[in-house]
């Protein structure tokens, strides 16, 4: 079921055109139905052609004969190669919590490259470096992209050092009035890492009190070694009738 | 090493009832005493962390006893105070503060609507219409709306889905105002709001439970005994056709608006099967040819369908309310349905003999129960001559 192509609902107007036309029961008179109109002046969009898709590469001119001619190319921007050398460079820019979401998509109209990295509504990352990078390689004459590059580097270094400072500062100034800011991320390891400590004292005691248990099993069964000289056999028989005794 | 935070965290149980030295053990990673079970080279100087051996603080002393606890005094009431100190700090701090802005709500598309009017491919794209399936999973007839592949995902062109959902923004608006049955479904968990949404602003039916297949080619079974109503083209009831709203089929709706496709086979081969057009929402995995008008774009994104279901519910509205304007004016866009046509013709055949029967008897007999009267179809008659539905043209 399903899966298939359907031909009746792209045809819906023709299919009731047609039944219009020739009425099944000659007295009875067919309405037209109420999207009937509606459908006539708006038809739906052509279905099931595959036109040439928009082309985002230059054609390979050693490419002996076109492949791939009607799926969707791969998109390709200018800054795809900057963001990677980018990211290539800091990686644990990766890491730093971004916003995603857009509130009207106009974001971008918002922003002026040419007016530094801090953006109105937009955090200090890798994006407005490789944006700023950009925007020079387009707007500086003689610039190379290296050279963008390493000036807007320069640039964000000097800015994250900026947040840095400011971020201890506000700390320090928080604690000063009593602030307290809770357990440090290495105490959090360290007593995690105590706590599994402990457990595996726990555990180490059990098995080693386990396998003295089993030792020391081992060893009773041998009892008091008694002098074979010393042996009363007849108690020794005695004792054997009365197991006999008792087995009965 | 913890024992010391503990003191500081958890120092008012700790003060309420004096640990014993023996809960130490529990508490401090360095054992009080040496353990029985012979594991004696845990203890080694060189394996213990250099913040072990912890001096108990006081508090643990089991010595010192925390005075019994007494019922504390009933604390005097400072709330007016708190609210003068409040006020008072609030006037000293001033406006000083930031103020955040431009905050996303997901709500926010439902406490104002885009209409077809608002569709811009910035609203599409922040909503994340463009974003399709794995390259891997598409279906190639959707190659047409497909505007490339970025980081393994194919791309929707969004000028087609703006294209499209206009197209058929436009189709809900002329059905609304053709006076036509519209349904909206959506039947993925977290489309109830858009479904709802939607068909309260076209005026619509809605949909966001499992379709019982068959509700459209089986509808005499499964829709039996449903409550119907005949509405002027005021859209208000028509009192008198109870007889034959108990007597006439189920409605099928005239148009079908499904938000995702892939889940809904069962409903949009039922619409094919009785010539209803239906409008869906198709990603780059769907099928296309299921609906008559596919609007390329996320089925995924609640966001996206929130969009699509507020434009086509608007539209809705939009048609809705040029077909009240229109009836005001005196001009109504829908032919009466043939059978309702019938049964009033019939009705009026047959109050005709029975007016004339009366008048005979009348003259003949001069009694006349009250239960022939009330025989007629009175309301049907008050409809007919206050002129509330439109002629209906008779074979």
């Amino acid at each position: 079921m399903g899966g298939q192509r359907q031909v009746l609902p792209g045809r819906v107007y023709q299919t009731v055109t047609t039944l219009l036309n020739h009425r099944v029961i000659p007295n009875v008179r067919v309405q037209e139905p109420v999207w009937y109109k509606v459908v006539q002046s708006i038809p739906p969009s052509e279905m099931l052609t595959r036109p040439l898709p928009p082309q985002h590469k230059a054609p390979n001119p050693k490419a002996r004969r076109p492949s791939r001619l009607f799926q969707p190319q791969e998109i390709v921007y200018e800054e795809d190669e900057l963001r990677t050398t980018f990211y290539k460079d800091h990686p644990w820019e990766l890491a730093r919590p971004r916003m995603i979401i857009e509130m009207d998509g106009k974001d971008a109209q918002r922003y002026d490259w040419s007016k530094g990295l801090i953006q109105p509504g937009m955090p200090l990352c890798g994006e407005c470096v490789v944006q700023r990078q950009l925007w020079m390689m387009h707007n500086i004459p003689g610039i190379t992209k290296e050279h963008a590059y390493d000036t807007v580097r320069k640039e964000f270094y000097a800015l994250r050092q900026q947040e840095e400072v400011e971020r201890r500062i506000a700390k320090e100034e928080a604690q000063m009035v009593g602030a307290y800011f809770g357990k440090s991320f290495l105490q959090v390891g360290m007593e995690l890492e105590d706590q599994q400590y402990e457990q595996w004292k726990k555990w180490a005691g059990r098995q080693i009190e386990e396998v003295q248990q089993e030792r020391d099993s081992a060893y009773t069964s041998f009892g008091d070694e008694a002098n074979p000289d010393e042996i009363d056999m007849d108690t020794l028989t005695e004792q054997a009738e009365e197991v006999a005794v008792e087995r009965k | 090493m913890i024992v010391r935070d503990m003191g500081v965290r958890q120092a008012r149980k700790a003060l309420a009832a004096p640990l014993r030295k023996a809960c130490l053990r529990a508490l401090s990673t360095q054992p009080t005493q040496p353990t029985p079970t012979g594991v004696v080279d845990l203890t080694e100087p060189t394996l213990q962390s250099p913040n072990v051996n912890p001096q108990p603080p006081s508090i643990f002393n089991a010595k010192i006893r925390a005075p019994a606890r007494k019922k504390k005094p009933a604390a005097p009431d400072t709330t007016v105070a708190d609210y003068k100190l409040a006020l008072e700090v609030k006037n000293y701090i001033g406006q000083v503060g930031s103020r955040v802005e431009r905050t996303y709500r997901p709500g926010d598309v439902f406490l104002n609507p885009p209409g077809p009017k608002d569709v811009t491919l910035e609203l599409l794209m922040a909503s994340q219409a463009h974003m399709g399936h794995h390259a891997s999973l598409w279906n190639p007839a959707n190659a047409r709306y497909i505007y490339g592949i970025r980081q393994g995902i194919h791309i929707i062109s969004l000028e087609e889905t703006a294209a499209h959902l206009r197209r058929a923004a436009r189709v809900v608006e002329e059905v609304a105002y053709r006076g036509g049955l519209i349904l909206f479904v959506g039947t993925r968990p977290g489309q109830t709001q858009i479904v709802t949404q939607a068909a309260k602003l076209a005026r619509a039916c809605h949909l966001f439970t499992k379709w019982t297949p068959g509700s459209i080619t089986n509808s005499e079974v499964i829709l039996n005994g449903m409550p119907m109503q005949m509405l002027d083209e005021h859209d208000e009831p028509v009192e008198g056709f109870n007889r034959h709203l108990t007597e006439r089929r189920p409605l099928i709706p005239d148009l079908v608006v499904c938000l995702n496709p892939m889940e809904n086979y069962v409903l949009l081969h039922e619409c094919a099967l009785v010539n209803v057009p239906t409008i869906g929402v198709i990603d780059t995995n769907a099928e296309p040819t299921w609906v008559t008008y596919a609007i390329p774009a996320n089925d995924d994104s609640l966001r996206c369908l929130a969009v699509i279901g507020s434009v086509l519910g608007r539209a809705g509205q939009i048609g809705h309310e040029r077909r009240i304007s229109d009836a005001k004016k005196g001009i109504v866009s829908w032919k009466t349905p043939l059978d309702v046509a019938k049964f009033m013709a019939l009705e009026r055949k047959k109050a005709e003999q029975q007016g004339k029967a009366a008048t005979e008897a009348s003259q003949g007999r001069p009694y006349v129960t009250e239960e022939d009267e009330a025989g007629f179809d009175t309301g049907f008659q008050q409809s007919h001559t206050t002129g509330a539905r439109s002629n209906p043209e008779l074979d």
